[in-house]
Parts: C-alpha cells; structure tokens; sequence
C-alpha cells in the first residue's frame, strides 16, 4: 500500500524551535524506509511522533489510513528500537522479550512459544535467562529488537540503533537487520545520521534538513540525482559548479562557467538559454591522467594541490582554473601500474556529461558539509 | 609487611577501643543486667536471677511489644507510600524546582525534632486549631481528645520519619533510566503498569533503604508515644524509660532492652540478606548514548 | 501526564503537612494570648521570657560545651577510623566496620540505655562528663561515615605525584592530604556538631541531676503542658537551622556546580 503510514503536514515546537515543520511524507507497506540528516534535523521527533511519545503541534498520523495521532503509546500498533536499548534490568532477557505480549494477555504457551522463536531468530536463545548487564551491546541491540519485533507491529521504529557500536559491529549488524527484515516483512522506520547505513539498509529514504524534507527517494536516485545542494553535500562528496546555460543541443545543455570554461551536461530539467544553473559532480566520477584524456565532452588540464591515500582508493585535490576539485581514484592496481601522481604535478581532468547534475536548489552554507581540507597558503 | 601491620594498629585501636568499650560492652551489659535482681534503691542486687525474664510473660509486655511492631510497621508503610510519589515527582522535576523541592524536603529533618513533636502537642490541643477545624466541619464531638492516643502517636511518627524515607527513594530514583517507562509503554503497557512493573522494581534498592531507616528508629521510639500518646498507647521505648526512670528497675529496663535489641536485628539481617543475593547487578542506571 | 498530576498533589499536599506545624509554631510565638488558637495581637512578650530565663541559658551552655568537646574528640577517632577502614581489608577492620556503623542504625533508647549500665556498672556518677562522652560514642561513626566516603572519591594518584616531585610521607600528609581531605572532615564534624547539639534521647539517659542540656530542658517544659515560651525558644532555633542550612548550601552551590 503506497500510504500505508502516511505523516499529513506533521509540525511540532519546542519553546521557540520548529523541530518539524509542515512535515508530510509517505511510506509503504514492508519497505525499509530511512530518515536521514544531522543533528537536530527533526528525525528522532518524528520518529517520536510516530511512536505516540510526542504529540504533533499540528498535522495527522495516519497508519493504514486511520488517524493514530490522538492514540497514546500503549495504544498504536507500533514499536520503538531504542538508542539506548531500554532493556528491563531487573528481567531477564526472556522476560523482557515476554513483556509486551504478557500485557496482550495471551496464553502462557503461546507467549512461550513465539518468544522463543524470536530468540531463535536473534540468536540468543542460550542466553535467554541472562540478565541484561550480563551481555555485550550487540546481543542488547537484538533482544531490544526482538521485544519490538515479537508483538507483530505494523510498524518498527529504529531510533539510531547501531550507535553504541564498534564500526565492524555496526557492519555486522546491519547485515542482520536485512536478513531479519527479509524474515518477517515489517515496515521499518529507521532513523540514523550514518550515510552508509541508511544507503546500504533502505528500499527509499528521507534526506531532512532543519525540519524539512529536502528529498524522498532509493539510495540510488538520492546519491546520483540530488534535488538541492544540500543532499549532494550531505550524502558523499561532491563538486559544485556554477554556470549559466549559453546553448540546448538536444538532450544535453552547454554552461559557461566562470573560472573554469565550457561543460555539457545532461538536460533533464529542460533548462534555457540563459539560465542560472549549479552544477554537482561526484569526486569517483571524475578522471585523472598524465596523458591527455579520450572520453567525454569535458576536459580540463589542472595541477595536484593535494592527495590523500586511503586504501582502497585515494584523493586529489586538483587546481582547475579558479576551481579546487575533489577527486576519487580507485587503486585496482597500485603500485605495478605507472608512478602514482605528485603533489605539484600537471594532470589532465574530465568526466563524462552524463555523469554531472543540475540541482534544483543550491545554498552556498551546505559547502561546509563537504569534507575538502583547508586552502593552502598561496 | 610487619610494617603496614603495625601502622594499621595505630590507626584503628583508638576507635576501635573506645567503641568496644563506649558500645560493645554496654549491649552485652544490657543482656547481662537482664539476667540481674533488682536492688530496692535502684541499683542492681548481687547474683544472677531468671526472675525478671519471667516477667516479660506479664499480661502488659506482649500488647507493648505488639503495639511497637504494629506502630511501627505501619508508619513505615505509610511513609513508602507517600515518599514514593514525592520522590517520582522530584526525580522528574526540572532543575531549577529540583533544588528548591530537595531544599524544603530535606529542611524539616534539620529541625530539632522536639520542636516538631510540639508543634503538633500545641495543633492537637483540645484548644488547639486541628480540633477547632474538625468541630467546624462536625467530624468530632467537643468532649473528643485527639491527643494520648495512638492516632496521634501514628502521626507525629510518620511526620518525623517522612523525610528520612524521601531520600532514600528519591536518590534511587534520580538515577533511574525514565527511558524505561517510554520503552515499557510503546510495547503496550499503560502508564500505571509501566509504574508498577518498570520503576518501582527499578528503585527497589531505595524503597528497601527507606523502610530500614524508618522501622528501625520507629521501633525504638521513646519521645514521641511519651509525649503524645496515653497509657493506651505505650510503646516500647518509653516503657524501658519508665522502668529506668520512674520504677527504677534496671533490670526490668534492660530486659525490654534486650528485647528490643533483638526486634531490631531481624530487619537488619533481612536487609543484610536481601542485599548479598544481587551484589552485582546494577540498578537501572541511564546508559551513554 | 495524567499520573504526573496526581503525584504532584500529593508532593504539594506532603510538604505542607511538613510545614504547617512549622508556621503554625511561629506564628504563635508572636502570639500575645496565652493559647495557641486564638490570636491575641503581635507580641515579643515570650522572647524577653526567654531570655531572662536562667536555666535555659544554663542549658545552652551546657550543650554547645558538650556538642564541641564531644565533636572534637569525634573527629580525630572518626577519621582515624575511616582512614583504616579505607586502607586496610583484615578481619580487624570487618568487625572495626561493624562497631562504627552498628550506633547509626541501633535506635537512641538502646544507645542510652547501654551507656547508663555501663557508667552504673562502674559507679560513675552522672554529670555533663558522662554526656560528652556517650555524645563523642555515637559522633564517631557519623565522622568516619563521612569521612570514608570522601576518601573512597579521593585520587590517590595525586600523593604519587608528590611522591614522584620527592615529598616524604610528612609532608605529604600535612601540606598534601589533610588539606585535600580537609573539607569532608569538616562536612564530618559538622554533622557530628548538630547530632550532639540536637539528641536528647542519649542525653537523657546519661545525665544526672544539674546537668541539663538545651534538648532535655525544653522536654521538662514540654512535658507538662504547651508553654508559650518554647514556640519563642523553637522559632530561634529553626531561624539558626535555616540560616546554617542556606549558608552551606550558598558554600557547596559553587563548588558542586
């Protein structure tokens, strides 16, 4: 169902501060849906509001098309995954997933019967008479998970719970999420400020910036078509360009920009001649070489400013005119291939006009959300 | 080391001394004296007797003893009840009430607590406003004496050891996790359930410290079921007073004494025991983020 | 929520069964008339009462003489006592634990009853001598308490650095420990202070004729009958409470926060 929970222009205040304002977005049935942003950006409010923690200034919650928003807590078909894990301390860990169904005041066998599938399926059923300071944080997050899980909500709500963990953990669990969320089918809020999780985790997400949504979309189509400035920023790395439109030839556009020279670009706006446009183009979609390259419409010639190597693949900062770009280089091979580029050396530059984006919106403040190392001393 | 042995000597006999001496053989003389004639001028007769044990079985004793458990179980629970809701809603206070609310707790227990007692001789005076109030309101006929009774003795007793049950609850509840209710109510529970089956075994540690601290100095009460209860309503401690200073009979004294002594070592034991069995678990502290 | 109001209703109706007593007792010693409910017009009648009244400044004397010999010699065994508490783990030191914190939960008429037999046993006759020093029994383990609180926060790695800068074990007991200890041996004989300044119970047993304390006058006063002149003797007493309670809290208010 395309609305299965459905959130009508959602506001909410506390004291002075809108923490979410004329807020309306749509989620669908089973799907892993994520919120993401910075802090303070309105995610963990509305994933609250949701819940029945908070009650919304204005605006409805609808869930399968029936307004939950006067509902209490206790009420909602809905379950929370806590930050914290919220475990019951004085429980053991079968009681604590036994909680929610003991209040549903079902037959102890039944009760017996699904906690222990559940533990089955968040492997710990060995560990279910331990108390919860008796196990390490990532079995906490799963019995947190598998309270929530074990009542059958229409919803699960997941409040940054990966947080707490160690990187590899995080890796890790993530992994589980997905493969508990192909077992049961549940639709999954999931609130995090980790590009990567929500990336890897989700069937759609919501970019929120300030209370606002800056855009609903998959990974793929918020990574690769950022809508504002602050989603290409936000989400990866990026290089932004500003231009004006000096010719349409066919599907793709001509920008002069100021300080760099001419650029084509993919036209799938319909821009005009004349137009104002901002530019983003991803720092892996760009190309390095000592010999002057082959393909696409864009090339530059530039010098090494700076270079960063990180495994796997390493960072150029390259002077191009009045432009400092980010560059990524994936090492499919390192050292067997030609010497690695020098500081100070001349390269040639360009990537292909498919792979640039016009944005929709641009505000020059999201700049400081892009991770460049600070100018050096002319 | 002989040296750290001789250094931890230095540093505990003299304390150690003066309350062997000061504490210890004074309790183990209260049980000795029990054994004890009574001298006709108030001292203590020569040689060793059972006869003052036997007299505990005297009709008066068991009603007392009755009476001092009764009294005192009672303004304990009367207490818990009353400091749990005091507590909860301190603990959620916001920080500028916080202190205030602590402050006007806590102030109470610094006043000289004969000056409480009196407060209240003077409020339930047959002249006094309480009894002027309730014969206003006609919920007591005007020959009624509200004082010497045990209802008063149960009053003046829990209005000195409420705020000695306050903080203990109130320090166990400042560092409960209220995450916790959040959690037990998004999966269904409402928020008096969540009450009773998350926070109130989350303080329990504060509850039980509470009780302690108000039974046991309750039991041992002197001043207050002296002052404002009757013959009706004596307790065990103005009983021993009695004995000590107005029937001059040490003996008699120091076997209720004993007696009390005794009475007051089963709760501390039970506590004793009830705290060994969950040494490591912590109580429901808020986890870092 | 709705729990939260009841709960605040009764927070609300608790502090003020603890404070009308209070008023009322105030009120009342300004209190012209003789009884407690009828007002009779603003006097200071019972204050020059009690001022002229002999025995309660005899008994004021009396208390503050015990109360400072009792917290004195309290502080010195009571931090003695916590410091080998903290320090060493034998089997001495379970039973010395035992003996320190046994007085602070054994009621009063035990504490008092005890010590009569004891000065009785040994023929002591009873004065303001056996007062200071049933009061000094149980201030000890209120000063230890204290004190072995404060030194199980203490950082310890801070007489290894004077160590390391080569201070011998004197110095660094006078110019580094004491000082840093100083403040909970203060908040410990403090609260030792007002213990002694405040029982009567102990003091009761343990006093003889002649030697009365501030505690068991104002009980004779009170025993018979509700004279004016203690609600006069009661509100000076709590204005003192108030204003050293405040006064510690202004001096911590800084340093906790």
């Amino acid at each position: 169902m395309d609305d299965f929970l459905l959130f009508d222009r959602v506001s909410k205040r506390f004291d002075q501060d809108w923490a979410v304002r004329e807020l309306t977005l749509a989620i669908c049935q089973g799907e892993v849906f994520s919120l993401l942003g910075p802090s303070g950006c309105g995610k963990t409010t509305l994933l609250r509001i949701c819940a029945g923690f908070e009650q919304p200034d204005s605006g409805r919650v609808l869930l399968q098309g029936r307004d939950i928003t006067a509902l209490p807590p206790h009420k909602r078909p809905v379950n929370t995954v806590f930050q914290n894990y919220a475990l019951f301390p004085h429980l053991t860990l079968r009681q604590n997933v036994a909680f929610g169904l003991k209040l549903e005041k079902l037959p102890r066998r039944d009760i017996d019967r699904q906690v222990e599938a559940m533990l089955e399926l968040v492997q710990l059923r060995e560990q279910g008479d331990k108390k919860p300071h008796q196990i390490s944080g990532g079995q906490k997050q799963r019995v947190a998970i598998a309270r929530a899980l074990v009542k059958r909500p229409k919803v699960l709500l997941l409040d940054e719970p990966l947080a707490a963990l160690d990187l590899k953990l995080r890796k890790r669990m993530l992994i589980e999420l997905d493969e508990i969320h192909d077992e049961v089918g549940t639709t999954f809020v999931y609130v995090t400020h980790d590009q990567s999780e929500a990336m890897s985790l989700s069937d759609r997400l919501a970019v929120m910036n300030d209370g606002q949504i800056e855009q609903v979309g998959t990974p793929v189509e918020v990574y690769e078509a950022p809508e504002s400035s602050f989603t290409a920023a936000f989400i990866g790395d990026t290089n932004f360009f500003e231009g004006r439109v000096v010719a349409q030839e066919g599907d793709y556009c001509r920008l002069a920009i100021e300080g760099l020279g001419e650029v084509w670009c993919y036209n799938d706006r319909g821009r005009r001649q004349g137009e104002l446009v901002y530019l983003s183009v991803r720092p892996e979609k760009m190309r390095l070489s000592r010999q002057p390259l082959e393909l696409g419409r864009n090339r530059f010639s530039g010098r090494v400013e700076d270079k960063v190597y990180l495994g796997g693949e390493s960072r150029f900062w390259v002077r191009v005119g009045e432009y400092r770009l980010a560059v990524a280089v994936q090492h499919s091979r390192y050292l067997l291939d030609q010497q690695p580029l020098q500081w100070g050396e001349e390269v040639a530059l360009g990537w292909h006009e498919d792979d640039g984006y016009m944005l929709q919106r641009y505000a020059e403040e999201h700049e400081a959300l892009l991770s460049l190392p600070p100018e050096d001393e002319a | 080391m002989r040296r750290s042995r001789r250094s931890e000597c230095w540093l505990t006999l003299p304390s150690l001394l003066w309350l062997a001496l000061f504490f210890l053989l004074p309790t183990l003389m209260v049980f000795s004296t029990s054994f004890r004639p009574a001298d006709p001028y108030g001292g203590l007769g020569s040689g060793w007797t059972l006869e003052t044990l036997a007299r505990l079985y005297s009709p008066n004793y068991p009603a007392i003893i009755w009476r001092t458990l009764w009294l005192s179980a009672v303004t304990t629970l009367i207490c818990l009840l009353v400091a749990v809701p005091v507590a909860y809603t301190l603990a959620r206070a916001r920080q500028r009430f916080k202190r205030l609310l602590l402050l006007l707790v806590v102030l109470p227990f610094w006043t000289n607590f004969l000056i409480r007692i009196f407060a209240w001789k003077v409020l339930l005076h047959p002249e006094g406003l309480v009894k002027q109030g309730l014969l206003l309101l006609g919920l007591v006929a005007p020959e009624a004496s509200l004082m010497y009774c045990e209802g008063a003795v149960l009053l003046v007793l829990v209005y000195t050891y409420l705020p000695f049950a306050i903080l203990p609850v109130y320090a166990a509840a400042e560092r409960f996790d209220f995450g916790l209710l959040e959690a037990a109510q998004d999966l269904g529970a409402r928020p008096w359930r969540a009450f009773c089956t998350v926070f109130l075994p989350g303080v329990r540690r504060g509850l039980l410290a509470a009780a302690l601290v108000v039974f046991i100095p309750a039991l041992g009460s002197y001043v207050i079921p002296d002052i404002m209860g009757g013959p009706a309503s004596e307790m065990l401690g103005n009983k021993i007073a009695q004995r000590v200073f107005v029937d001059r009979n040490l003996p008699q004294a120091s076997a209720l004494s004993a007696l009390l002594t005794l009475a007051v070592m089963v709760p501390l034991l039970l506590a004793l025991l009830l705290n060994r069995k969950r040494p490591e678990e912590p109580v429901a502290l808020k986890e870092g983020a | 929520m709705r729990r939260c109001a009841a709960f605040r209703l009764i927070t609300a109706l608790c502090l003020l069964f603890l404070y009308l007593p209070i008023v009322i007792l105030v009120v009342n010693s300004f209190n012209a008339s003789r009884f407690g409910s009828v007002w009779g017009g603003f006097s200071l009648h019972w204050y020059r009462a009690l001022l002229a009244n002999e025995r309660v400044w005899q008994a004021l004397v009396n208390t503050l003489l015990v109360a400072l010999v009792a917290t004195l010699v309290a502080t010195v065994l009571g931090t003695l006592a916590a410091f080998a508490l903290h320090r060493y783990h034998s089997r001495w030191q379970q039973l010395h634990y035992a003996l320190v914190y046994a007085p602070l939960v054994v009621p009063d008429v035990l504490l008092g009853m005890s010590l009569l037999l004891l000065f009785v046993h040994l023929g002591v006759s009873l004065g303001l001598t056996t007062i200071m020093l049933a009061h000094t029994s149980f201030c000890i383990s209120y000063v230890a308490m204290v004190v072995l609180a404060r030194l199980q926060d203490f950082d310890f790695s801070i007489i290894e650095a004077a160590q390391d800068l080569g201070a011998g074990w004197w110095t660094i007991l006078w110019r580094v420990f004491l000082p840093l200890l100083a403040p909970g041996i203060l908040a410990g004989s403090l609260l030792a202070f007002t213990l002694s300044l405040d029982d009567f119970v102990i003091s009761f047993f343990t006093a003889g004729p002649g030697s009365t304390t501030l505690p068991i006058q104002i009980y004779s006063m009170m025993r018979h009958g509700t004279p004016p002149v203690i609600n006069a003797l009661s509100t000076l007493l709590l204005v003192l409470t108030f204003a050293v309670v405040f006064a510690v809290q202004r001096l911590t208010k800084g340093k906790l926060q």
